[in-house]
């Protein structure tokens, strides 16, 4: 799976940053958690966008500085590197990015943030970028909780021995930042611009005696420019005393903290507890949310009816189609809200890189990483903000493979559905069969989920090695702020490139299953004595049974699908619940003329599982719905990739159509074959 | 990068110890990083880059339920290693 950047796919609509050539662009580079972006949030105040390159978790944001600094310039904030030789394709992105932005081209002046608390560590980083003749400033973060250890950096020191500016900053303090700024003025205006950018030039690529060499470099300066904060005490001697390095010990308190959170039980029981909180929110939490939602576009599109003449193709077109589609849109808003309110509260705190660690070793024996846990649980609630969500797995291969599996896992919208189904088959006055069949659903489909990416691993080879080398942060307190903002531009870059796709196809949909028959005829004999609500019932009744869906139901799908011991009208409804699952059920309600409204439960289940008894095979000899056929229906619906919004977001986030294909074609295969086996060898052995 | 082909025939001596040898708690100091890796694709190149360095102490710091991947602490962080990574680390 190689990834070919495509400069229009680079969604620029997004950004925000000033368009005249004088204006210098400053980047931001530094290792992961070296407080790149908390010196973008500073510098730019509110002023900025997010956009990422497709199939990639690089993600760029770009801002103009803010005015109260006094200089014109945009900035632009980069996905943290440990070094500028790539190891992975994501990685390669992200540098690249760096020389060549599609956005900025070349910098004019490059601040690396340099986390002092590592200094040995992170001057590696900001070796390797003096060296690409890039103009440098380093920007020392982290300085107070150096502090805390009695010892600090000589900035002076150090800016002599690297030979580029060197400033202590604290971005949520805001000190340090005005003189950053003016730093950065100053060496632009010194910028010779005729040749600065040619000389610009990736470094080779070191070798293991390389890399050596220059940690040896950046051990002797740290060990130059770190001193005690009481003067008269000599670091060296105190190094020496407890034979260790007082600046290369991890925070103290984090440490203290892992004991718990990585306790082989606690730490599990902490990981249990946690992931319970994230799941049942996104499930429980977000429900009522998307039922006022629901019901908002529901009530607009009737409010809507009544505005428009009756009965045109067009009116049935906005409130059916158009409405219903952004409504199938909007409808996931809260489940991907609350979930990247979850996520960024763990990648804040710092326990998603350790929650990600725990769980690891199980999943790579299935190809997949620590990092998949989140997204495929959230998987259960709704694909599609687990397959957004799995932009944490850095590993481009693992995270195709996580987005592929992901529709594999039950999610909340096949509930009506089984609900449905096992009703029909559970006998009457002993619903807890139907509890165990829900909950064997869902662990089964955990088992196929892991079993797909296991063959999948297996059968497609690759160069690419599995990784995982994480570093684990300092536990920090978040800051809900920057966590709020995320999450919203993440809802709105879903709403903005997964939306379009989503109303095209529910456009479409909405097209097969009204046209050809626009004005359903009912004979009036039909209709006598009925109330206008049931009339209107048979009327969609009568639509979607002569409409191009039920066509393709009956000389498509029918001759398909009869092998299975299903009909056209079941088909028809197949059809319908691409749109989402949920929709099958009111799609069967519709194609076999249930005129009990939906909104009564009890009345409609006890009509539709009237129906459905009564159903009768095609050529009219047997009952439709048996036990071997109902249980082949709820298998299809175990596999099936039946659902388009999923299909919409996979292509966006992957960047091409291929998992998606892939999903389409492999998941609907094994939906037919396993639903045929099961209903043949049910009737093998005897259950019809 | 030294490649020798039969590695599980060697006598499992001082020298061979890796960082995935050691207990939670322990602390050792770094000899060499993937000098018999048999692996071409291997990412030693890497952990040096994150700072596994020759001469760096290294210390356990937790061992995931599964005892891997492992966390361990260097040059004033902490990364989290699977137990394939970590046997690239040699230790004295
Ligand atoms: N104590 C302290 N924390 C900081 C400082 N700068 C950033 N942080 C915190 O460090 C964490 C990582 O910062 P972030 O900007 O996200 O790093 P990035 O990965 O480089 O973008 C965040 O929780 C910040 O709040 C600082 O100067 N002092
Ligand atoms: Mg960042």
């Amino acid at each position: 799976m190689t990834l070919k950047l495509n400069q229009k796919d680079c969604h620029n609509t997004l950004t925000e940053f000033i368009s005249e050539d004088d204006t210098p662009v400053i980047a931001l580079v530094g290792m992961p958690n070296s407080g790149k972006t908390t010196l973008f949030n500073t510098l730019t105040g509110s002023n900025f966008k997010t956009s990422n390159y497709p199939g990639a978790t690089v993600e760029y944001s770009t801002g103009k500085l803010n005015e109260e600094y006094g200089l014109r310039a945009n900035i632009m904030d980069s996905p943290g590197i440990i070094s500028l030789n790539p190891s992975s394709p994501d990685e390669e992105i992200a540098i690249d990015g760096l020389f060549n932005n599609p956005k900025f081209g070349v910098a004019d002046v490059v601040i690396v943030t340099c986390d002092v608390t590592q200094l040995s560590r992170q001057l590696f980083l900001v070796n390797q970028v003096i060296s690409t003749g890039y103009k440098t400033i380093v920007a020392l973060t982290m300085n107070d909780l150096l502090d805390k250890k009695q010892i600090y950096v000589d900035a002076e020191k150090l800016e002599t021995l690297l030979k580029c500016p060197v400033i202590k900053i604290n971005s949520k303090k805001k000190s340090g930042i005005q003189e950053l700024i003016k730093t950065a003025n100053s060496v632009y205006k010194e910028t010779d611009h005729s040749i600065y950018k040619t000389l610009i030039h990736k470094p080779p690529i070191p070798d293991i005696e390389d890399v050596a060499r220059l940690y040896d470099y950046t051990e002797e300066i740290e060990q130059k420019v770190i001193k005690h904060s009481k003067r008269e005490i000599d670091l060296d001697v105190i190094n020496k005393n407890t034979f260790k390095s007082l600046s290369r010990i991890p925070d103290a308190g984090s440490l203290k903290l892992d004991k718990y959170f990585l306790h082989p039980f606690w730490g599990i029981i902490i990981f249990v507890i946690s992931m319970g909180i994230i799941f049942t929110s996104i499930f429980w939490i977000a429900q009522p949310l998307m039922d006022l939602i629901d019901s908002g576009f529901s009530d607009l599109s009737t409010l809507v009816t009544e505005i428009l003449p009756q009965n045109t193709w067009y009116s049935d077109l906005i409130t059916n189609g158009l409405i219903n589609g952004f409504g199938a849109v909007m409808v996931f808003v809260p489940q991907i809200v609350i979930l990247f309110i979850f996520l960024g509260l763990l990648e804040d705190t710092g326990y998603l890189a350790r929650a990600a660690m725990l769980i690891d070793k199980p999943l790579t024996k299935f190809g997949l990483n620590g990092r998949s846990f989140i997204p495929m649980l959230s998987g259960f609630a709704c694909a599609i903000p687990a397959i957004m969500a799995a932009r944490t797995i850095s590993n481009r291969r693992e995270r195709f493979l996580t987005i592929l599996v992901i529709p594999l896992m039950s999610c909340s919208a096949r509930l009506p559905v089984y609900a449905m189904l096992l009703a029909f088959l559970v006998p009457p006055g002993k619903p807890w069969i139907g509890g165990i069949g829900l909950g064997a659903l869902y662990f089964f489909s955990i088992i196929s989920g892991a079993v797909t990416a296991g063959i999948i691993n297996k059968f497609k080879k690759t160069n690419e090695k599995s990784t995982f080398m994480l570093e684990l942060p300092p536990y920090r307190l978040p800051v809900f702020r920057h966590i709020f903002k995320n999450t919203y531009y993440k809802a709105l870059i879903y709403v903005k490139q997964a939306g379009p796709i989503i109303i095209v196809f529910s456009l479409v949909l909405w097209a097969l299953t009204f046209f050809p028959n626009q004005e359903p005829v009912i004979p009036p004999e039909k209709t006598a004595g009925l109330t206008e609500e049931a009339v209107t019932h048979l009327k969609e009744s009568e639509r979607l049974n002569t409409s191009y869906a039920a066509t393709i139901g009956k000389y498509v799908f029918e001759p398909v699908i009869k092998p299975l011991g299903w009909d056209w009208r079941i088909g028809v409804s197949l059809i319908s619940a691409f749109a989402a699952r949920e929709i099958f059920v009111s799609a069967m309600a519709i194609t076999f003329d249930i005129t009990e409204s939906e909104d009564n439960e009890d009345n409609f289940q006890k009509s539709i599982l009237g129906s459905m008894r009564e159903a009768r095979s095609p050529d009219g000899t047997r009952p439709l719905f048996t036990t071997a056929s109902t249980i082949a229906l709820i298998i299809y619906f175990m596999f099936a990739m039946q659902c388009l919004s999923t299909v919409a977001v996979a292509r966006k986030e992957t960047g091409s159509w291929k998992i998606p294909l892939i999903q389409i074609g492999l998941f609907t295969a094994m939906a037919y074959i396993f639903a045929f086996i099961t209903y043949r060898g049910l009737n093998l052995i005897g259950i019809h | 990068m030294i490649q020798i082909n039969n590695s599980d025939k060697l006598p499992l001596n001082e020298i061979t110890k890796s960082v995935s040898d050691l207990q939670i708690g322990e602390t050792a100091l770094i000899s060499t990083v993937g000098d018999d890796c048999i692996d071409i694709h291997c990412h030693c190149l890497r952990l040096m880059e994150l700072g596994f360095t020759p001469g760096q102490e290294v210390t356990i710091v937790a061992k995931s339920p599964f005892k891997d991947p492992v966390a361990v602490s260097i040059r004033g962080t902490i990364i989290a290693l699977r137990k394939s990574e970590a046997e690239c680390i040699k230790i004295l």
